[in-house]
């Protein structure tokens, strides 16, 4: 099996260091706090990669300095690191960090999703593939791979709070 | 300065809503989507535009979402395009509308269908990179007349000029297509090459003359067909008419363009898109000192047409009866009625 693997032998990074810690004004419910980096970031380091038991933020695919949002805008900007330059798996991490974002965030926030730039040879195809909603709205009816997208979100609600061990 | 006038709010659809048909003749709109319905939208009475009601609901044909809607020339018949790579045709047989037919043979999702002027020819296109051409026969027969396969990429939408058997398709590839026949062989007449992204929609123009084009690029195009031997001196090919862009507008959407369409009556283009915005645009005729570089602008706007939610699909009034009419569909699930008031 595990000659069979896109990237058989990820690094591996620590992930200790940044676990949100709650604002006093954050607890307080009188107090509106703005979507930032910070909680859409929460919102995916946590994803399963789909051919390692890691999460993405575990493998570096995920950073928080690499996540750019405009509250007041409405935008969200994703950038992500494939493991490998030529990941065939790139596209269905793209997909999953989107679909959790669709789930989570409200309606009114509109989502980029791109490979950081200069970390994939298909950046442009990949990129232009998950910025089309309608390519996404027809994969997400395809239940074969929604499967796969759920399972690799199975674990996002971890919000990096615990590391999954399989 | 003009403004658009919201006329009426239809809620009914599930899912999002892909696009918005009308009726050649009655004041009949068809909506499809996500749902895997197509609904029938018609004012409650002729008199108040503001008050309407959906008449019918097509269902059970389509396993997937309906991408496309579209009328015959009599309004008889409705097909419909379906990610579950099927078309269908729909029609009123008593009291309600059936599923009269069902085209198969694209290999995955269809993105857009389009009946000819006449209504002899039907058009499909899919994420298989093909544009199909099927003739219409007696009795909901369909043939298939040529499967056109020189977009390189996903085909997101075709539509057929106003008049004559000329089809044009546009293409996640960004280029766009003409195609004609001869002698019963359908080619590409042209490639018109100069969006950078997706093209999503096309509009001829009454005339057929124009086209205008919206794209993931954040801008619209308007291109003219100029004819061999033409009196500008423009270059042509193989004795086939060329298309050159005449006019490009941008710095207007700041979000993928998913939607154009050419008013037959007055001659404006509505654009919406993922901004949330509709965009009306018309000649500016005093402006305009040469007819090869026409100057166009926007006369008005309507932000958060939809609220937040992206706006899919856009269209005009086909005839004078409510030419100042506009039909948009959004991600919101919701179908709106505007009038331009001017």
């Amino acid at each position: 099996m595990s000659q069979n693997l896109i990237n058989a032998n990820p690094t591996v990074y620590n992930t200790k260091t940044i676990v949100r810690k709650e604002t006093e004004a954050e607890l307080d419910d009188n107090i509106e706090d703005p979507i930032d980096a910070q909680e859409i970031f929460d919102l995916i380091r946590s994803i399963s990669d789909p051919e390692h038991p890691l999460t993405l933020e575990q493998l570096n695919v995920t950073q928080f300095n690499h996540i750019e949002v405009d509250n007041e805008k409405n935008k969200v900007l994703i950038e992500f690191t494939p493991t490998i330059p030529h990941c065939s798996m790139a596209t269905l991490i793209g997909l999953c960090i989107r679909v959790r974002l669709l789930r989570s965030l409200p309606d009114r926030f509109k989502v980029d999703i791109k490979v950081r730039k200069g970390t994939h040879q298909s950046e442009g195809a990949v990129n232009k593939q998950l910025n089309d909603k309608e390519r996404v709205a027809a994969a997400l009816e395809n239940n074969h791979l929604l499967e796969v997208v759920n399972q690799c979100l199975a674990t996002a609600s971890l919000r990096g709070m615990e590391v999954a061990v399989n | 300065m003009p403004r658009l006038e919201l006329l009426a709010t239809l809620e009914g659809h599930q899912d999002r809503v892909w696009q918005a048909s009308w009726h050649p003749s009655k004041t009949l709109l068809a909506t499809c989507s996500g749902d895997k319905t197509v609904r029938l939208w018609a004012p409650l009475s002729l008199t108040d535009p503001t008050q309407w009601q959906c008449v019918e609901t097509l269902e059970g044909a389509h396993k997937r979402t309906i991408r496309s809607v579209a009328w015959s020339n009599t309004g008889n018949e409705l097909a419909t395009a379906s990610f579950d790579a099927t078309t269908g045709i729909w029609e009123y047989d008593r009291d309600n509308w059936e599923c009269a037919a069902t085209l198969e043979g694209h290999e995955n999702e269809i993105k857009s269908v389009a009946w000819s002027a006449t209504g002899a020819l039907l058009a499909t296109c899919s994420r298989d990179k093909s544009v199909w051409i099927w003739e219409v026969e007696a009795d909901n027969d369909f043939e298939c007349l040529s499967v056109l396969q020189e977009h390189t990429q996903d085909v997101k939408m075709v539509v057929w000029h106003p008049k004559l058997e000329i089809l044009a398709s546009a293409s996640y590839d960004d280029t766009i297509k003409i195609w004609k026949e001869d002698e019963d062989d359908w080619y590409c007449a042209d490639t018109l090459t100069g969006h950078q992204s997706t093209v999503w929609s096309i509009d001829f123009d009454a005339s057929g003359e124009h086209l205008v084009s919206a794209s993931d690029d954040e801008t619209l195009r308007i291109w003219k067909m100029y004819k061999p031997n033409n009196p500008q001196g423009i270059p042509t090919h193989n004795g086939e008419e060329t298309w050159k862009t005449i006019c490009t507008l941008s710095g207007y959407h700041n979000r993928c363009v998913y939607s154009v369409s050419w008013s037959k009556v007055n001659g404006y283009i509505a654009s919406v898109g993922g901004d949330n915005s509709v965009r009306i645009f018309a000649k500016d005729v005093e402006a305009t000192e040469d007819e090869e570089s026409p100057i166009y602008k926007n006369i008005a706007t309507e932000q958060d047409a939809h609220g937040v939610y992206d706006i899919n699909g856009v269209s005009w009034f086909p005839n004078k009866t409510h030419g100042d009419w506009l039909a948009t569909v959004g991600d919101d699930g919701m179908v709106r009625i505007w009038r331009l008031i001017e």
